[in-house]
């Protein structure tokens, strides 16, 4: 069987003791939170740390709760299954509800967390591999290595973020709450990522995500989740598409944004997307163009790499199809758009 | 670096104290200490399911389950079905257990002690599911063998059978007679025995 | 024990069978589904140290040196074995002993074996391969077949037993059958094309695990996952150099196989070595990514095919031209090169037919047998090339299947005899259940149907030794507490070979079925069989069964006549119960009856066999292929596209199947739907590739696509019983068959709905787009000489 690499387990009861334990010089530490991801980059020997910090214990990460002020706020060791299944976020965050309903399979979200998600490390083909696959290749920049196998002479890894749920929340302007030995702070989502295949998160060594806040949406509040995969489960995205609409009491759009991933080593926003599609009127002509429009932007913009498995050339001529399903779909308050 | 750490599991029904290395997984813990070899490994890490086994009630992968994590979980192995059906008042297997070997969705059965344990928890949850919801139940379970027909006619007949109606007939039933053709011997030609 | 016994096709007892054609449960149902039953890797022996394998990081090179020093000094570590400990060469193919357990000088693909070491556990194993320190002189690797054909130098193989290896050719057959070219020349309508199958694999869901024991007297016991252990006997005396009688094999429950565990492999000599080596017990056990190595997948095929038809849509001729990529060693390559051409020749009647198939070594996991050995790649290209004839020639793509049958007790054109043959019932089937007259041509743009046929072999009657000994042997044992047990060599890898034998023993002496107690696959207890390979085990051991049973059931009717004073033939054995046909009352269990006889005649134990009888072409390779029956099949695909993601889905498959009698119908039905699943699932998801480096593509269950269960439509299976002459109670394959027409099928209702028509597996959504994208251009099934006008599905409507 793969092994894991040995490790010593800690067991914090609380955010501030699993901030302390990743801070020791001594020891390098790492957090787990469902291990879903972790524990098999680790038996690939992608990471080997001396200590894993489990936040199994850590009652206070996993509360979902709706604040006075309508502010959706899910502690990041909620699991995925208890996310997608549950009801408030269905109602306010149609799009994350949807994104995480695709994620893996039926065991992964039970045992997987939104936080796990968020924080999911870059995958790529080259590098997604054992130590045995990686070395025999001479390893790769992200790990272990200086070359690139996606891009020929590349010096900055392309390894693509591959969480369903980042562009469901960037979509619907959420914020993330991390500790660390400096207290609390609160970021948009959206400065949570860098594009660098190799960490692509602006997450200090030794702070812990804590939550993610949804603000209230507009009551016209619109929302899907688009992904392509071969399989209908277990895969990772080979594109994933979240479209928010806001669509105004006078049935226009009033506000959209449009977020993909598994393209690049961040999620991207398809810009002028917005701008196209804010004033159309679903259910008429001109949304179906504003839509086409933005589809036809989003070809133009967003180019597959060879980083995840598969077919770059078939994963780009996907991007206007899913753009496209996934706007509609969330005109019509359906999704996810899905293949099955 | 080196621990060795005494855990304290519950493991169908059962406390058991056992030593393990923390970068033990419960499904290593489960097979090679405890003996409980009906969880299967098959994939290393966490792609094909045959290592589910229920925790809490909730199928979950033991290969990607730190040992040390489980404690003070209910966790319940294929082994655990038929003497909690038998203290329930059950004879023999599981109803689960005995629709997948009526049904013939047992075939090399390597995958199976994890998709019944899905299967279970589905029945548990939805005692009368859809053909559709058994497949969402299912789907992190690989089978290699059944093309998986028959794994769902298995967890149909086990509600049918709840429900007290008459579970639906496989598609060789019907045309059972119609496939019936007299052989060239019968006939009369040649190919006799000697 | 001759060719055939004359034991019939018919009920042992009266007319009516008991057991035989009963959904019966599975002997080893209930163990499996309570976790009790023992595959390998819960083989526990005390002391038991864990092996691991030091793999070639090259697709090609040569060893220059080995130095395993650091490991053999680490603590935990308690032996390291190299190439040059086992360097006897063997392969499952006697003629084409081309492996080394570990590699002896060189190494011939990524992932190739050259080191093993023994620790304390799996982590000192581990640790101590990091300690290996190898020395490579690579070499230029192929990956191209075509270039590997066309490049003598550097040769993957040198010599094999002996014999140079030209260039990089592993074997070349061309045969022709009548005269072809004439044939073509004399048809209406000859359509020429390229197709090409990609590499599958098998990916059974348990990994190759072995464990060997050496006891103090140094008898050898291994368990090994595998669905051949006679011929892994064979090849750990060979290899170890150990006389045969100091060897015991023993199969545990097999979490599958489909033809991947039909290989001796590395891992089997290593633990024996191992164990020889230390005196402890060795256990090793594959990691997933190792099976991917492991391989002996589906070969991948270049494929160039002529067919020749009259207007009336008779074949006239058939000519192909097949490349095989085989990887880096023969494995069964000598026998796929042959079923490549071979078993293409039913259900149809060829009057002419050649083909000439050449198989090149390249530097990649090895191939071999996979469910449907050699003959699925061929059949997908006529069966596609066939639905355009038929459509050329305007006739309807089952009326064509039918109009070319070659019926039954026939021979074809390679020389094989057909005995039974159900194909036009298995064609009414999928037929009527599909509502092919109904829906075909009234489905909306995007979707369609397609049909195609198939046929295989029941075992051949080539052993892969050449012997004169039964291919498959029985053992019967009977006690007094009315329990018999069967003991059979026969590899029940999930197929339920035990439970055929089970229910075939329970007809013949009327005891209760759960009164059959079937030991199997042990080779200290069980008289040989040759495995589960090519649909050979519930026809030939069946066949035994009923052999070893009718001696037996001999003396216990003579014994019960004798002690109640009638005539033998009023004696019955039926449910449990002795009775006098003509006076019921007189009555007892079986083992009373048992009992008597045993007091009669002794202790009762018998014997059974079977062999094959002389078939076959007289020609070079005339015996390859032949079979003493063949299974038939027809299939129709429903597709549904997404012309905007080229995703195909399934929403229904029907096969129906000519297996002759179904002995237990549940499980012929398990077999004909894991046949079909297996098919659709390697042309739409799976692909076992290598990259640029020669490193497979994703050697993990995340990567390699197999199908979930939200990834399968509706199977329907549908059994055609033409009862054999030949089989047990008339039994045919059931494991295999039902594999080869999903592939076409499936290809064929693409073009129905879509209008295109895809030669090159596998289906995956980008080259579903791009074949819709060149569909205005001139397509490879250009026709020559055509007399009739193509229409496609989008003029048509």
């Amino acid at each position: 069987m793969l092994r894991l690499p040995r490790f010593a387990l800690e067991r914090p009861r609380t955010v501030a003791e699993a901030v302390a334990l990743l801070a020791d010089p001594d020891r390098e530490a790492l957090l787990v939170a469902g291990g879903t991801d972790l524990l098999p980059n680790m038996k690939h020997g992608l990471f080997e740390p001396d200590v894993l910090v489990s936040l199994e214990d850590v009652d206070e990460l996993r509360a979902v709760e709706v604040d006075a002020d309508g502010w959706l706020s899910i502690g990041a060791m909620t699991t995925l299954a208890d996310v997608a299944a549950d009801e408030r976020v269905v109602a306010r965050a149609p799009a994350l509800a949807q994104a995480v309903s695709l994620i893996s399979g039926p065991q992964l979200r039970t045992m997987g967390t939104l936080g796990g998600n968020v924080m999911l490390d870059t995958r790529c083909q080259w590098y997604n591999q054992t130590y045995f696959w990686r070395k025999s290749l001479g390893f790769c920049l992200k790990k272990d290595g200086t070359v690139c196998h996606v891009v020929a002479g590349g010096r900055k890894c392309v390894a693509a973020a591959s969480n369903d749920s980042a562009p469901a929340l960037m979509s619907l302007s959420a914020l993330v709450d991390v500790e660390g030995p400096e207290g609390r702070r609160t970021l948009p989502v959206d400065d949570l990522w860098l594009a660098d295949g190799i960490w692509n998160k602006k997450l200090g060594k030794g702070e812990v995500l804590v939550r993610v806040r949804v603000p209230p949406q507009a009551a016209g509040h619109r929302g899907a989740y688009g992904k392509l995969r071969d399989r209908g489960s277990i895969d990772f995205p080979l594109l994933g598409v979240a479209a928010r609409l806001d669509v105004g009491d006078d049935g226009a759009v009033a506000d959209a944004d449009l977020v993909a991933v598994a393209l690049a080593a961040r999620p991207v926003r398809v810009r002028g997307a917005r701008e196209r599609l804010v004033g159309a009127r679903p259910g008429e002509a001109s949304f179906r163009e504003a839509v086409e429009a933005v589809a036809d932007e989003a070809h133009r913009r967003l180019t597959p790499l060879e980083n995840v498995p598969g077919d770059a050339e078939y994963r780009a001529a996907m991007v206007p199809v899913y753009v496209r399903r996934t706007l509609l779909a969330a005109a019509e308050g359906a999704g996810p758009v899905h293949h099955l | 670096m080196r621990r060795m750490r005494s855990l304290r599991l519950k493991v169908n029904g059962d406390e058991v104290e056992v030593g393990a290395p923390d970068h033990w997984t419960l499904l290593e813990v489960l097979r090679y200490r405890l003996g409980l070899i009906g969880s299967k490994q098959g994939c290393d890490k966490g792609d094909c399911g045959a290592c589910t086994v229920l925790v809490d009630g909730a199928p979950v992968l033991s290969c990607l389950t730190l040992a040390a994590l489980a404690e003070g979980r209910e966790v319940t192995t294929i082994e655990g079905l038929m003497p909690a059906h038998v203290a329930r008042g059950g004879a023999g297997a599981d109803p689960v257990q005995d629709a997948f070997d009526r049904c013939g969705a047992l075939q090399c059965g390597f995958c199976q002690p994890g998709m019944m344990l899905s299967a279970r928890a589905l029945l548990d949850r939805t005692p009368f599911p859809t053909r559709e919801e058994i497949q969402q139940a299912l789907a992190g379970n690989l089978c290699r063998c059944t093309g998986y027909t028959q794994i769902f006619q298995a967890v149909e007949q086990v509600a049918a059978e709840a429900a007290g109606i008459e579970p639906a007939e496989p598609t060789w039933a019907t045309y059972r007679e119609a496939g019936q053709q007299p052989s060239p011997r019968a006939r009369g030609v040649k190919g006799e025995d000697a | 024990m001759a060719a055939r016994d004359n034991h019939g096709t018919g009920a042992p007892w009266d007319d009516a069978f008991r057991v035989v054609g009963q959904p019966l449960r599975k002997v080893d149902g209930l163990a499996k589904a309570t976790g009790q039953a023992l595959y390998a890797d819960d083989v526990q022996l005390p002391g038991m140290l864990h092996a691991k394998i030091l793999r070639s990081p090259h697709a090609h090179a040569r060893i220059v040196s080995i130095d395993a020093s650091a490991a053999l000094a680490l603590p935990g570590v308690h032996a390291v074995i190299t190439g040059a400990d086992l360097p006897i060469r063997y392969g499952v193919i006697p003629w084409t002993p081309d492996e080394n357990a570990l590699a002896v000088d060189k190494v011939r693909f990524v992932g190739d074996e050259v080191a093993a070491v023994a620790a304390v556990d799996e982590d000192t194993a581990n640790a101590a391969l990091d300690a290996i320190e190898v020395e490579y002189e690579p070499l230029h690797a192929f990956l191209d077949p075509r270039e590997a054909l066309a490049t003598p130098e550097p040769q993957i193989h040198a010599d094999i037993r002996g014999k140079p290896v030209r260039g990089n050719v592993s074997k070349h057959v061309e045969l022709e059958f009548g005269d072809v070219e004439a044939a073509l020349a004399g048809a209406d309508l000859v359509l020429e094309g390229e197709y090409s199958f990609h590499g599958s694999t098998h990916a059974p869901i348990e990994p190759h695990c072995a464990v060997a024991q050496v006891s103090a007297d140094g008898l050898l016991t291994l368990w090994s996952s595998t669905q051949i252990t006679h011929y892994v006997h064979r090849a750990l005396a060979q290899v170890l150099e150990l006389a045969p009688e100091r060897i015991r094999v023993i199969q545990p429950c097999l979490g599958g196989a489909f033809g991947g565990k039909s290989d001796p492999f590395a891992l089997e000599f290593c633990v024996a070595l191992l164990a020889q080596r230390t005196g402890r017990p060795v256990k090793m056990l594959w990691t997933r990514e190792e099976v991917f190595y492991a391989h002996r997948g589906r070969h991948p095929m270049q494929m160039q095919y002529r067919c020749g038809a009259k207007s009336n849509g008779r074949i006239t001729g058939v000519d192909a031209r097949i490349l095989i990529d085989g990887g880096s060693y023969s494995s069964f390559g000598l026998v796929t090169t042959y079923y490549s051409g071979q078993l293409l020749t039913g259900p149809y009647d060829f009057p002419s037919y050649r083909f000439d198939s050449t198989r090149v070594f390249t530097n990649k996991p090895p191939c071999g047998p996979k469910r449907g050995h050699g003959s699925v790649q061929p059949r997908f290209a006529f069966e596609v090339q066939f639905d355009e004839v038929a459509e050329r020639l305007g006739i309807d793509p089952i009326e064509i299947r039918r109009v070319n049958f070659q019926g039954d007790d026939t021979q074809t054109v390679n020389g094989q005899r057909i005995t039974s043959n159900g194909f036009l019932r298995c064609l009414d089937l999928v037929e009527e259940a599909s509502g092919w007259k109904q829906r075909r041509g009234q489905l909306p743009y995007g979707r369609g149907l397609g049909v195609a046929g198939s046929m295989y072999i029941s075992g051949t009657n080539y052993p892969v030794y050449p012997n004169d000994m039964p291919q498959a042997g029985i053992q019967l044992k009977l006690d007094r507490s009315g329990v018999v047990t069967v003991f059979t060599g026969g590899n029940d890898i999930g197929q339920g070979s035990n439970t055929v034998v089970r229910s075939i023993v329970a007809e013949e002496l009327g005891v209760a079925y759960d009164h059959v107690r079937v030991v199997a696959a042990d080779t200290d207890l069980c008289p040989v069989d040759l495995g589960a390979y090519s649909s050979r085990i519930t026809f030939m051991v069946g066949n035994a069964t009923i052999d070893a049973c009718r001696k037996l059931r001999h003396q216990i009717v003579t014994a019960l006549a004798e002690a109640w004073e009638v005539d033998p033939r009023r004696i019955r054995l039926m449910e449990g119960r002795a009775f006098d046909v003509e006076d019921p009352d007189r009555t007892v269990p079986t083992r009373e009856a048992f009992q008597v006889a045993e007091a009669r005649f002794d202790t009762l134990g018998s014997t059974g066999s079977y062999n094959t009888p002389q078939l076959g072409g007289d020609y070079r390779g005339g015996t390859i292929g032949a079979s003493p029956a063949y299974s038939f099949t027809a299939h129709v695909v429903e597709v549904d596209v997404d012309v905007e993601t080229g995703i195909v889905r399934v929403p229904a498959a029907w096969c129906a199947h000519d297996c002759g009698r179904a002995l237990n119908p549940t499980l012929v039905a398990g077999q004909i739907e894991g046949s079909t699943y297996m098919g659709l699932a390697e042309a739409l998801l799976e692909e076992h590739g290598v990259n640029r480096f020669g490193l497979h593509r994703g050697p993990s269950l995340l990567d390699y696509r197999m199908p979930t269960s939200l990834d399968v439509g509706d199977i329907h299976a549908m059994i055609v019983e033409s009862v054999d002459p030949e089989g047990p109670y008339g039994a045919k394959e059931a494991g295999e068959g039902p594999l080869h027409g999903s592939i076409p099928a499936l290809a064929n209702a693409i073009h129905d709905a879509i209008g295109v028509r895809l030669r090159h597996l596998p289906f995956t959504p980008g080259t579903v787009l791009r074949a819709l994208r060149d569909q205005g251009g001139k397509g490879e099934g250009a026709a020559v000489g055509s007399t009739a006008a193509a229409t496609s599905k989008r003029e048509a409507r």
